[in-house]
Parts: structure tokens; C-alpha cells; sequence
């Protein structure tokens, strides 16, 4: 750790524990998981930079999307998110999530993720290698110094439009808002 | 009394830093067996902090209650095990060095008890969590403690009818006079040390925290700050179980450093063992406990009882 | 004021309640209450006096006598305590069913002649306490009708039994020594061989066995446990299988004596060593029989008689800290299973007669206190350090390792963690994991099923931290008996019995306590979630019953279930009905047809001409 870690672990010591502890929720979307297992395993070993695999979302910060998201999985997507705790950071892997890749015309895939979702930043390819995935981590980590992986403050912000956008899908959720919405705020308020 | 007072903060805080870095210390050895460069040694920290910082949520006062009860007991638990110092007078340890603040208020059979805490508070706050996974991991660890229960049980009976004592510092003080424990009753010292991965619930017998099975059982619900809490507790209680195997078979420690350089030596040789191993059923893990480390137990608690009986 | 005044209050309570019931229903309540609560207070006040006198002069020429010393006083305390325990929670439990005041006036009797054994001075109005407690008993526990008249037959029968052994031993001592007086025959005694000596102690043993369930002869508790209205259940569980105990502890130790007890052995065994071997197998078995169970109180019925061989255990060791050990343990299982079984009686009372664990879950949203109350007594019944189990528990592992018996102490402490094992599946199916719809509305327990519940649970923990002031009241009654008592302190043990500090463990549990809970203070505010927002694997988790109860540890019960059948019982059910054929097969010969009937008489008649022909007998 040279000198200037150490201001900075002084100053946040919060932020950057996040950066450094990113545990990512076991989440197996589409084909890119296949790529996960060589990361986080002897060749490549991400346990270095302190991505780790965590078996639920109450206990992970990162969520990774790695490869199509159909309808049905996005519900568990959605759920899954809603369910780790604040601060938390997504991934789009692979080039479906970011804009339907090869499935750009199907009629059961989502083509824009974030538009269901926060996503704080893509790691594109078809597949991106592992080595793409530390860049991802190392860009993830610039953003969270500079606090510009905000996701789950606009997904807080913005929870309405969200929850409008996830229900166009879907039509009537199954799951209580995470939020109240503005009408329930309304209602709160004295 | 100040000498006293300052044992009573520091026992615990010695337990906290070296089991933390113990947490440590097996995610490196187990990276490097697997030919890994492996996290930093305070990993564990950066984690806590981490943990720390998010917001958790909970599902009622028991399943928070469940976590503070789990690692207050593990932090008690270390109050009464002797951490090193040569005991000069019997009748009051505390006054000649031994690190083990309330020596004079219970002995082994304390001991045992209070381990009780950790797994019973995590049984307790899990259960609130209205999660199956959780309770298929709670019913796995208490099957998995009654397993190991029995042969450490056995040792534990040996150990205190070879020094006809309950008292866990005149055990430490008896050995060094006499020799260490692993010399006098060694069938015993290498039946506990079958069953310290048990213990210590790393692999083989990590089946009651299975990520990829049950979704880390016990813990499936927790987050923030209270998994952070759990990280420590873990921490602690590897200190704890290590340390007193320590102070059974291999003569406590002259100094705190001379104990956790034996403790060091106990925990490096349990986790290359559990490098290479994978992880195995409950029912494996009953049979195993109840087969081997009972057997050899079994067999040097008959000839303790046989030897002092003639 | 002393024992009489007691029993007249007990016995004039119990016979004025039913005709009270019959007026009204309110004031029967009140009185029975009022009663109860007295019988505390006089216990209280008068607790200590010790005497001995003369009430009934003259009863088949004998004399009936009172006497009171500190084992009667620890018994009357215990007693009266958890009997008005039962009778406060009896008032929402039983009200609006039928026959309420013939419960009441059972209820009510078992106690009063509970409290006369324990006070009885003579063996002969000891053994008529207890047949009226006997046959009282029978009543409650066949109260429920259905499955309980069955369960009520076979303690009666097992009771017949035990009473017919205890009154042979009873009369034999009357034979050799003219009289009954327990102090009187505790003198003479001594004159005797030992083969006298032991006939009598097994035939009481029998008796005293087979009321406190005792392993072989504890077949029809679970039954009776699990039938009976769960008030009387903590009654039975609580104090009336102590009788049991208190019989032993009397003819033992104050009748026998101590001297001519320990010179009962042969080459290799002894009468205390089967006793103590009795009480370790009765510790493992029925433990992992315990852990098996379905039923709430049937669990509890099992891990009953576990709880009973730790006592036979601590006690058949005959010195001072196993009897200590025993006799504290015994008030603690009295209050943590009397707990154990209120609770369990509360959640009966408001799901409307559920008790099958596998029915039950997430209780502890709607009944709170009931839980913290059954958390405190199955704390308290595992023995976790801080609740007077613990220190019971301790007293008797001691015994065993410094008499040096490391294989009694393993039974001993395996029972204890297989203890944990029924205990967790006890809350976790009962109170935690998910709340079933059909009970999202359920009101907490009524005041009148908490406050019991609340008291004993203080006493666990009261006791817990602070163990000198029960085992104040033991040490006299080992004194008493012959033996050095123990020297505790308020909070524990001194050094030379080995170290034991119960205030100063509590304080180090508090502060660390208070530490983890002030570094969870400086984290953010946790989110209360609802229980459907649960992890699972991103589905919704589904409505209605997400909660692991069936079969909670199966690979034990796979490995095990084969071995644990009760032997005992399927081999008196076995006798009984072979003895229901044999005596079938007999009935038979009263066909119903006279010509028979003159057939048998001449038959009988040229028999005996033929024997008095050949023998030429009168």
C-alpha cells in the first residue's frame, strides 16, 4: 500500500472497502457464466483483487449479468437485485444485456437492461474474456473513487419509473414495491 | 484489579486479531496450495468493513438478537482459556502471568458449555429467518456437533480423569511440569485433531455453510452489518477451538507468544489438510466422527481410566 | 401453623371446590386460585420448622404422624409452587369445557396429596397419600377422553403395579420391626441382614420407579404425558414423577441410611451402581427416542425421562455432590419442564389443539412472550451456562468425574447435546421459520397462560445467576441425610469443590453483550422485511408453507430409527396380552349352560374323594 492508499482509506474508509471487497452474487444468467469458473478459480484467480463468489444476495455488493436476460429471468434478476443490500454495483457481461446481441430480434429477451434495472457499468464481447472482466473490475473501481457507481441511488430515485418500465412487462409484479411509490408518499406525508 | 480489568479487554481483543487473521491466513495457504497468488492477509477486514458499511435488513429481533448472542459467547468463551503464562501458584493464576482472566470462575466443563453459545445463537437467529436453507443448515450443524460432540466429549473425559481435574489451567500447569498431553494421552490429542476441521466447520466439513448447496445455510438471510458480526464470530471461535487444543495437548505456552506460535503450527497443519480435501455428506461426516476419532478416543480413555484405576 | 394446618387447607380446598363449581363458575376460580396461592405462602412461611407429631392415633393400631424437616420443606415448596403455576394456567385452559369442577377438585387433590407424602411421618399414611394421589392422577390424565382413557389405563395399571411392590416392602418392614414410623424404623433397621435390606429397597425401588420413570419401568409416561390436559401434564412432568424421587431420597437415605446403603454390594455390583447404570441408559435412550418425536408433548414426555436418569444418576452416587446435584435438579426440571409444558399448552390453547410440529412455525410473531418463555426453559433444560439447569447439571458431571467414572459423565453429556437437539426442533418447528397463513391472526397467550410461564422463567434464570439460594435450602437436607453438605457461595462454588463463579460469567456475558450490541449501534439501522421476502434463488417465495420441519434430522433418524424402538414397552404390551389370552382362553369355560356348570361341581366333587381316597388327607 503506497501513501496515497492509506489517505484514502483514511478519509472513506467505507468506499474503499467496497473496492476491494466485491463479492459477487452467484448468479448464472445466459452463456457468459461459463466464463466465470476460469476467473474465479487457479488461472486467473480474482480472489486477488477481492472478487468473490457469495452464495446470496443479502451477502453480495456486486451483481454481474453475464449473458441474455430472458423475460423469466429477468423477474429473478429484478428480485435478486432488490434483495442485495445498499451499497451494491451490477455488471452488464457480454453484449445481450447491453443491447440483445445475437437475440437483438427475439421475441422472449429483453434488449436494454437498464432499462429495468441500474447497471453501473458493461464489459462488452461475445464473449469478453476473463482479462476483460479484471478491466471491468479495475474501471469499476475508478468509478467507485470518483462515486460515480451510483446505480442504487438512481434506483432509488428513479424507482417509479423503474417499477413502470418492469411492469410494462411484466403487468401486475408479484412483490411489493421496494420503495414506496410517489402516490403512497403522498399519503405518508402528514 | 487493573491488571485484571486490562486482561478482561485484552483476552478478547487478542482473539479477535488473530482470529481475523487467521480468516486470513487460510484463504492464502489454501490459495497458494492451489498454486494461486491468493487475497492480502487482511482480506477479512477490508470484507468486516465492508459488511459493515451496508445496510442490512432483518427479519425480527430474534434473528439480530441470534447473531450478538452468538459472538458475545464466542468473546466470553475466551475469557476462560488460559492464552500462555507459567502458572507459579495454583491457588490464584491470575496473580503470576497466566492470560486467563476468570480461571477462578470455571473450569473445562465452563468451557464446553459456553461453545454452546455460538452454534445456538446462530441456530436461534437463522431460525428467524423464515429461510429453509437456513434450517436444513442448522439441522446440519447440530447433527454435525452432536457428531463431533461424542469423540471430543471422550477426550475431554480423558484428559481431565488423566489429571483428575476440571480446571483448565491446573491441566496447563500439570503438563508443564511433566510433559506435554500429546506425550501422556496421545491417542486422545490425535482423535481431537481428526475432528478440529469439524470444529472449526472448514472442509471436509464445511457441509453446514455449503455456498453452492443450501446457499450458505445458517447464513442464507444475512447481510451487512450482522454477517460482519458472523465473520468475526468465526474468527474468534477458531481462536477458541485452537486454543484449546493447545492448552490441552501441547502445554499452553510459556508466554502469549510461545502459544500462538503453537497455535499457528495446530491451525496451518489443520488447513493444508483441508486444502486438499473436498467436501463431504453429513451422514459421511457422522460416520467418519463416530468411526475413527471415537475408536481412538474410546481406546485412550480406557487405558487412562484402566492405568489409574491399578 | 405447620404441616397440618397445610394439609387441611389442601385437602378442605380441593373437596369444597367442587361443590363451589356448582354455584358458580367465577367464584370456583377465585378458590381454587386463592387456595393454591395460600398453599405458597403457608409453605413459605412456615418453610424450615422442623417437628414431628401425632394427627390420627390409632388407625389399625398404628399411629399417623406428621413431620416436617428441610426434605420435606424442599419437596412442599416445589409442590405448592408449581401446583398454582397449574391452576393459574388451568383458567383459560379448561374454561367453557365440560366437567370443570371435577377437574378443579382432581387437580387440587393431586397437589394435597402430594403435599401429605412429602409430609407423611409414617410409611402407612405415605402410602395412602399416595394411592390418593395415584388414583386422582388417573382421573386428570384420562380427562381428555378418546387416546387419554388409554394412556390413563396403562399408568393406572403400572401404577397398581408399583403400589402392590411398595406395599410388600411396606409390610415386610412392619413384620420385623412392629411399626411404620420412619424415624423409629430408621433406628432399628441396622439389626437386619443384608439380604432383608435389599428385598425391601427393591420392592420400594419398584414402586418409586415406576412412578418417577424410571428407565425400564417408564413405559407409561410418554402416554400420559402427552394425553393429559397440558396444565396437569406440567403437574405430572413437574412434581408428580418427583414423588417418585422424593420416595427414593427417603427410603435411601433417611430410612435405610447411608452406612448400611453403601455396604449393599456384592464382588462386582452394588444396589447403587445398577441404580446409577439404570439412570445413564435412561439418559441416553430416551434422548435420541426424544429426538424422533412428532408430537410436542410427547417430546417433552421423552426428554422427561431423560431428564429423570440424570437425577437417578446424581443421586445413586451417594455423596454429598451428587445428592446436592440430584436434589437441585430436581426443583429445576420441575420448573423448566412445568414451563416447557405451559408453553406448549398456550400454543395449543390458540391454534386449537395443534400440537404436531410438523403442523406449527413462525409462532413467535404473534406469541412473543410465550417464546422468550420457552426459549429460557429449553435454555434451561440444555443446562447453557447463566439458568439453573446449568449448575445442577455441573454439580452432577463433577460427581462423575471425580468419582471417577468417565463413562457414566459421557452418557451423562451426550444426553445434554442431544438435549440441544429436541430442544432447537421444539422452538425452530414450533416458533421460528415462516408464519402459515391460518395463523397470520392469532391473538398472544391470555394473561392468565403468561404469567405462569413469565415466573418460572424468571426462577431459571434467578437460580441461574445466582445458584447459593436454592442450594442454601439443599445443603440442610444433605446434612440431614449424612453428608457433608456442599460449601457454595450465593454465586457459586468456592475453589475446594472447583471453580464455579456465576456472577462474574454473567457480567463477562453482559459486557460483551453490550460490546457487540454498541459496534451494531454505530452500523446503519437495519430494514425490517416481511417474511415472504426471502431468498429463494430469485423466485417468490411461496404463499403458505416455505418452512423445513418434516423429518428435521433425518440422517439421524435414518441411522437410528431402527435401533430405538422401546423395548420395554412392546414387552409389557406383549405380557399384557398374552395375559389377555391366556385369561380369554379361561373365560371360556363359563359357557352359560347349567348342565356344564353341575358337570364342573361333579368333576370336583370325585376329585377330591379320589385325593382323599389315595392320601387319605383331612
Amino acid at each position: 500500500m503506497d501513501r496515497n492508499q492509506i489517505t484514502k482509506w483514511l478519509k472513506s474508509p467505507a468506499k474503499m472497502a467496497h473496492k476491494y471487497s466485491l463479492h459477487a452474487v452467484y448468479f448464472c444468467t445466459g452463456c457468459g457464466i461459463i466464463e466465470i469458473p476460469p476467473v474465479i478459480t487457479t488461472r486467473w484467480d480474482a480472489e486477488r483483487f477481492g472478487v468473490l463468489p457469495v452464495a446470496t444476495p443479502r451477502q453480495g455488493n456486486l451483481f454481474m449479468i453475464t449473458g441474455y436476460v430472458s423475460l423469466k429471468t429477468l423477474k429473478a434478476i429484478i428480485r435478486t437485485y432488490e434483495q442485495m443490500p445498499d451499497p451494491k454495483y451490477t455488471v452488464g457481461f457480454g453484449s445481450c444485456p447491453i443491447n440483445g446481441g445475437m437475440y437483438w430480434d427475439s421475441y422472449n429477451t429483453i434488449k436494454h437492461l437498464d432499462r429495468y434495472i441500474p447497471v453501473d457499468g458493461w464489459i462488452a464481447g461475445c464473449m469478453p474474456r476473463p482479462e476483460a472482466v479484471f478491466v471491468g473490475v479495475t474501471h469499476l473501481w475508478t468509478l467507485i473513487d470518483k462515486g460515480k457507481a451510483d446505480g442504487y441511488l438512481r434506483y432509488k430515485r428513479y424507482y417509479a419509473a423503474y417499477r413502470r418500465n418492469q411492469e410494462m412487462l411484466f403487468g401486475e409484479l408479484q412483490w411489493p414495491p421496494l420503495y414506496p411509490t410517489e402516490a403512497e408518499a403522498e399519503e405518508a406525508r402528514p | 484489579m487493573v491488571t485484571r480489568i486490562i486482561q478482561l479487554l485484552l483476552s478478547p481483543l487478542i482473539a479477535l486479531a488473530v482470529g481475523v487473521l487467521f480468516l486470513g491466513l487460510s484463504r492464502k495457504i489454501i490459495a497458494r496450495i492451489h498454486r494461486r497468488y491468493g487475497p492480502p492477509l487482511y482480506q477479512p477486514v477490508i470484507d468486516v468493513i465492508r459488511m459493515m458499511s451496508q445496510r442490512s435488513i432483518s427479519h425480527g429481533s430474534l434473528f439480530e438478537l441470534g447473531v450478538v448472542l452468538a459472538l458475545a459467547g464466542s468473546l466470553v468463551t475466551v475469557l476462560f482459556i488460559p492464552l500462555g503464562g507459567t502458572v507459579i501458584c495454583r491457588q490464584n493464576p491470575l496473580a503470576h502471568g497466566v492470560l486467563c482472566p476468570l480461571s477462578s470462575s470455571g473450569g473445562l466443563l465452563v468451557v464446553m458449555y459456553l461453545m454452546l453459545f455460538g452454534p445456538l445463537g446462530l441456530a436461534l437467529g437463522a431460525g428467524d429467518s423464515a429461510n429453509p436453507n437456513a434450517s436444513i443448515g442448522v439441522s446440519r450443524k447440530l447433527l454435525l456437533a452432536l457428531a463431533y460432540e461424542v469423540p471430543f466429549l471422550l477426550v475431554i473425559l480423558a484428559v481431565m480423569s488423566h489429571y483428575r481435574t476440571i480446571s483448565i489451567t491446573e491441566i496447563v500447569a500439570r503438563q508443564q511440569e511433566s510433559g506435554w498431553g500429546v506425550l501422556s494421552v496421545p491417542l486422545s490429542a490425535v482423535a481431537a485433531f481428526l475432528i478440529l476441521p469439524a470444529m472449526l466447520g472448514i472442509r471436509p466439513f464445511d457441509l453446514v455453510s455449503a455456498p453452492q448447496e443450501i446457499a450458505s445455510g445458517p447464513l442464507a438471510e444475512y447481510g451487512g452489518s450482522y454477517l460482519a458480526l458472523l465473520a468475526v464470530q468465526k474468527g474468534v471461535h477458531l481462536f477458541v477451538v485452537i486454543a484449546l487444543y493447545v492448552d490441552l495437548f501441547l502445554g499452553g505456552g510459556v508466554n502469549l507468544a510461545t502459544f500462538l506460535v503453537k497455535m499457528l503450527v495446530v491451525f496451518v497443519a489443520a488447513e493444508m489438510i483441508a486444502a486438499v480435501l473436498p467436501r463431504i455428506r453429513i451422514e459421511s461426516a457422522v460416520r467418519f466422527c463416530w468411526k475413527w476419532p471415537t475408536a481412538l478416543a474410546l481406546l485412550q480413555m480406557a487405558i487412562t481410566v484402566l492405568s489409574k484405576s491399578v | 401453623m405447620g404441616a397440618g394446618a397445610i394439609l387441611t387447607v389442601a385437602l378442605a380446598g380441593a373437596g369444597l371446590s367442587y361443590p363451589l363449581g356448582l354455584l358458580s363458575a367465577k367464584v370456583r376460580n377465585v378458590f381454587a386460585t386463592a387456595v393454591s396461592a395460600l398453599l405458597v405462602c403457608l409453605v413459605a412461611a412456615a418453610y424450615g420448622r422442623s417437628g414431628e407429631h401425632v394427627y390420627y392415633s390409632g388407625f389399625l393400631g398404628l399411629d399417623l404422624i406428621l413431620r416436617t424437616d428441610a426434605l420435606a420443606w424442599f419437596f412442599a415448596i416445589t409442590v405448592s409452587l408449581v401446583g398454582c403455576l397449574s391452576v393459574v394456567f388451568s383458567l383459560r385452559y379448561v374454561r367453557g369445557r365440560e366437567k370443570v369442577s371435577f377437574y378443579y377438585f382432581a387437580l387440587l387433590l393431586v397437589n394435597a396429596a402430594m403435599l401429605g407424602i412429602v409430609f407423611s411421618g409414617d410409611l402407612l399414611s405415605f402410602f395412602i397419600f399416595w394411592e390418593v394421589m395415584s388414583w386422582a392422577a388417573y382421573l386428570l390424565i384420562s380427562y381428555n377422553r378418546g387416546r387419554a382413557l388409554y394412556a390413563g389405563l396403562k399408568y393406572i395399571v403400572m401404577s397398581i403395579i408399583g403400589s402392590c411392590a411398595m406395599l410388600v416392602g411396606l409390610l415386610s418392614l412392619y413384620a420385623a420391626h412392629d411399626t411404620l414410623v420412619i424415624s423409629e424404623l430408621a433406628e432399628r433397621i441396622g439389626s437386619r441382614g443384608t439380604g432383608f435390606l435389599l428385598g425391601v429397597l427393591v420392592a420400594f425401588s419398584i414402586g418409586f420407579g415406576i412412578k418417577s420413570a424410571m428407565v425400564p419401568l417408564h413405559t407409561w409416561l410418554p402416554d400420559a404425558h402427552s394425553e393429559a390436559p397440558s396444565p396437569f401434564s406440567a403437574v405430572l412432568s413437574g412434581i408428580l414423577i418427583k414423588m417418585g424421587i422424593y420416595g427414593f431420597v427417603l427410603v435411601m437415605y433417611a430410612l435405610v441410611g447411608l452406612k448400611l446403603l453403601l455396604g449393599l454390594r456384592g464382588a462386582w455390583v452394588s444396589f447403587n451402581s445398577v441404580l446409577c447404570w439404570l439412570g445413564a441408559i435412561g439418559i441416553l435412550i430416551p434422548t435420541f427416542i426424544a429426538v424422533l418425536q412428532t408430537d410436542a408433548k410427547r417430546l417433552l414426555a421423552w426428554s422427561s425421562i431423560g431428564q429423570i436418569g440424570y437425577i437417578i444418576l446424581g443421586m445413586g452416587f451417594a455423596t454429598s455432590l451428587g445428592l446436592t446435584g440430584a436434589l437441585f435438579h430436581t426443583f429445576n426440571h420441575a420448573v423448566f419442564k412445568a414451563l416447557l409444558f405451559l408453553a406448549v399448552g398456550a400454543v395449543e390453547y390458540r391454534t386449537g389443539g395443534v400440537r404436531d410440529l410438523n403442523e406449527l412455525g413462525g409462532l413467535i410473531k404473534r406469541m412473543p412472550v410465550t417464546f422468550a418463555c420457552a426459549l429460557v426453559g429449553g435454555l434451561g433444560l440444555i443446562g447453557v451456562p447463566l439458568t439453573s439447569g446449568f449448575v445442577s447439571k455441573w454439580l452432577i458431571y463433577k460427581t462423575l468425574i471425580a468419582e471417577g467414572h468417565p463413562f457414566l459423565a459421557l452418557a451423562a453429556l451426550v444426553g445434554t447435546w442431544g438435549a440441544i437437539l429436541y430442544v432447537y426442533k421444539l422452538l425452530h418447528n414450533m416458533f421460528l421459520g415462516q408464519l402459515p397463513e391460518k395463523y397470520a391472526h392469532l391473538e398472544a397467550a391470555p394473561f392468565t397462560m403468561r404469567l405462569p410461564l413469565v415466573v418460572c422463567g424468571s426462577i431459571i434464570i434467578l437460580f441461574g445467576i445466582l445458584p447459593g439460594i436454592p442450594l442454601g435450602a439443599v445443603g440442610p437436607i444433605v446434612g440431614s441425610l449424612g453428608l457433608e453438605p456442599v460449601q457454595a457461595t450465593l454465586t457459586g462454588f468456592g475453589p475446594q469443590v472447583g471453580p464455579l463463579n456465576m456472577v462474574s460469567i454473567f457480567a463477562a456475558a453482559a459486557l460483551a453483550v453490550l460490546a457487540v450490541l454498541l459496534v451494531l449501534r454505530a452500523s446503519a439501522a437495519p430494514r425490517r422485511v416481511a417474511q415472504e421476502d426471502s431468498y429463494a434463488a430469485g423466485s417468490p417465495v411461496p404463499a403458505g408453507r416455505y418452512h423445513h420441519t418434516v423429518r428435521f434430522y433425518d440422517p439421524l433418524e435414518g441411522a437410528t430409527i431402527g435401533y430405538l424402538r422401546d423395548w420395554a414397552d412392546e414387552f409389557y404390551t406383549r405380557v399384557a396380552g398374552g395375559a389377555r389370552g391366556g385369561f380369554d382362553g379361561l373365560r371360556r369355560i363359563y359357557t352359560g349352560d347349567v348342565r356344564n356348570y353341575v358337570m364342573y361341581i361333579v368333576c370336583l366333587l370325585a376329585f377330591l374323594i379320589f385325593v382323599q381316597m389315595v392320601w387319605h388327607i383331612w
